[in-house]
């Protein structure tokens, strides 16, 4: 009985990341906007189970997200998509890469995932004919890589719980 | 050196390429698949119409469900917040009362405007024959993008450029259509450029929106006579819209003409939709 109690949480608290993911971007929050301060959590958070937990994280949902997002935001289907998988794509290439987990090795490490995904998104928008404030994103990079630590670190409690 | 690039070359075969534990693609594929979706979206085919407008709204019907959670939880944190406040509130609303007596002979001025207001909802329910009603369903003023999300597409002709208003107001214009709904893109948009003339000056010109900044008039000649408090109207020029349609008021600050926009865009549940030239009459 407490076995499958014990399955139950488990298998719940590993479908966590998902819902997170879908949440976010079916309310088409992904960036969070308070005054000056702007966060992109989808980047953070797919960087981080993709880099930790990937079997909670299947890349096939991450590009499903990114299209949802793309439909809510109004965006050309597929860029959100691409500039998520950017983000997906470096990190598994650090997980492969790395062996001790550091919030430093994976905070370092996050500025490239947070380049190559914007440089993905700009080209992708400049090809799509959008206008947007260039600045802003410049800004709000950022603010995400700022940000990542206490993310990080909430993740990472959720994720030693889920495996107490 | 060779083994360090074999090793890198590894490494990466093994990120993209290989589909790793319980993934089910591979990142090369779904890259390749996202880049192709970007190509198919400047596309313009009946069939690849009717599968977005599907897609499309699948996902509006699927946000306005998944964003109860989010709404029932604002509900319960305002909720707990007016309790917790419920002293502060309570010292607040003796203050406020006292204010209203005091100034209790507004009250006439009140009542005017409560009459103009319960015209302009009239005004949008009432509404004309070119004009037809919608409920804004989602409210997605993105950094990127400032846009509505309606409850009307297709299955009420609504069709792409259309204007949007708030009740006479222009508030964007139509963007994107589907069957159930359809996107409005608003003036304050980044990729919003409106042809426009001043009223009395009768000036023409570009009202261009720039997100969260003040919107602004492009392409204005230099011996234009436009002046604080002028009206901008829709020129019609660009064809689809009706000229005539109100918009905003002409503010000169730094030798930059902005402009106020008539309707508070955060404010707006009703808009109605201008057929304008695709209005057919019966």
């Amino acid at each position: 009985m407490s076995l499958g109690f014990n399955n139950i949480r488990f298998k719940f608290l590993e479908l966590v990341p998902l819902f997170l993911l879908f949440f976010i971007s079916l309310n088409g929050i992904s960036i969070i906007n308070i005054n000056f301060f702007s966060v992109n959590i989808h980047y953070i958070l797919v960087y981080y189970w993709v880099l930790r937990k990937p079997q909670s994280l299947g890349y096939g949902f991450i590009f499903l997200a990114g299209i949802i997002n793309d439909i809510m935001l109004g965006f050309p289907i597929g860029v959100n998509a691409l500039s998520l998988l950017a983000v997906a794509a470096v990190a598994a290439y650090v997980r492969v890469v790395t062996v001790r987990i550091q919030l430093i090795n994976d905070w370092v490490s996050f500025i490239p995932a947070l380049i190559f995904a914007n440089v993905v998104y700009l080209i992708a928008l400049y090809y799509s004919n959008y206008s947007f404030d260039y600045l802003y994103l410049v800004k709000n990079s950022i603010f995400t890589f700022i940000f990542y630590p206490i993310l990080w670190i909430f993740f990472s409690i959720f994720l030693n719980f889920s495996k107490s | 050196m060779d083994t360090n690039r074999e090793d890198v070359g590894i490494a990466i075969r093994s990120a993209f390429l290989s589909r790793g534990t319980q993934q089910r693609f591979s990142l090369f594929v779904l890259t390749l698949l996202s880049t192709l979706l970007i190509f198919v979206e400047t596309l313009e085919s009946k069939p690849l119409n009717i599968v977005r407008s599907a897609v499309k709204d699948f996902v509006y019907r699927s946000a306005i469900i998944a964003s109860y959670p989010s709404k029932s939880f604002s509900g319960i944190y305002i909720f707990v917040e007016n309790h917790i406040t419920l002293y502060n509130k309570y010292d607040k609303l003796i203050k406020e009362n006292q204010s209203l007596k005091d100034n209790i002979n507004k009250s006439d001025y009140l009542e005017l405007e409560n009459t103009q207001l319960r015209k302009l909802i009239s005004e949008q329910i009432k509404s004309p024959n070119n004009l037809v009603s919608a409920r804004v369903m989602l409210d997605k003023q993105s950094p990127y993008l400032n846009s509505y999300i309606i409850n009307i597409g297709s299955n009420k002709d609504i069709k792409n450029g259309m204007a949007a208003l708030d009740g006479k107001n222009f508030i964007g214009r139509i963007v994107d259509v589907n069957f159930f709904s359809s996107r409005i893109l608003l003036v304050t948009d980044l990729n919003s450029k409106i042809p426009i003339v001043s009223k009395p000056s009768g000036s023409h010109a570009i009202l261009s929106g720039h997100g969260k900044n003040a919107l602004t008039l492009d392409y204005l000649s230099k011996d234009s006579k436009i002046q604080n408090g002028d009206t901008i109207y829709t020129s019609g020029k660009e064809g689809i819209f009706d000229p005539g349609i109100p918009i905003g008021l002409a503010k000169i600050e730094n030798n930059k003409v902005i402009v106020s926009l008539l309707s508070d865009l955060n404010q707006i549940t009703f808009v109605n939709i201008n057929f304008g030239k695709y209005y057919k009459s019966q």
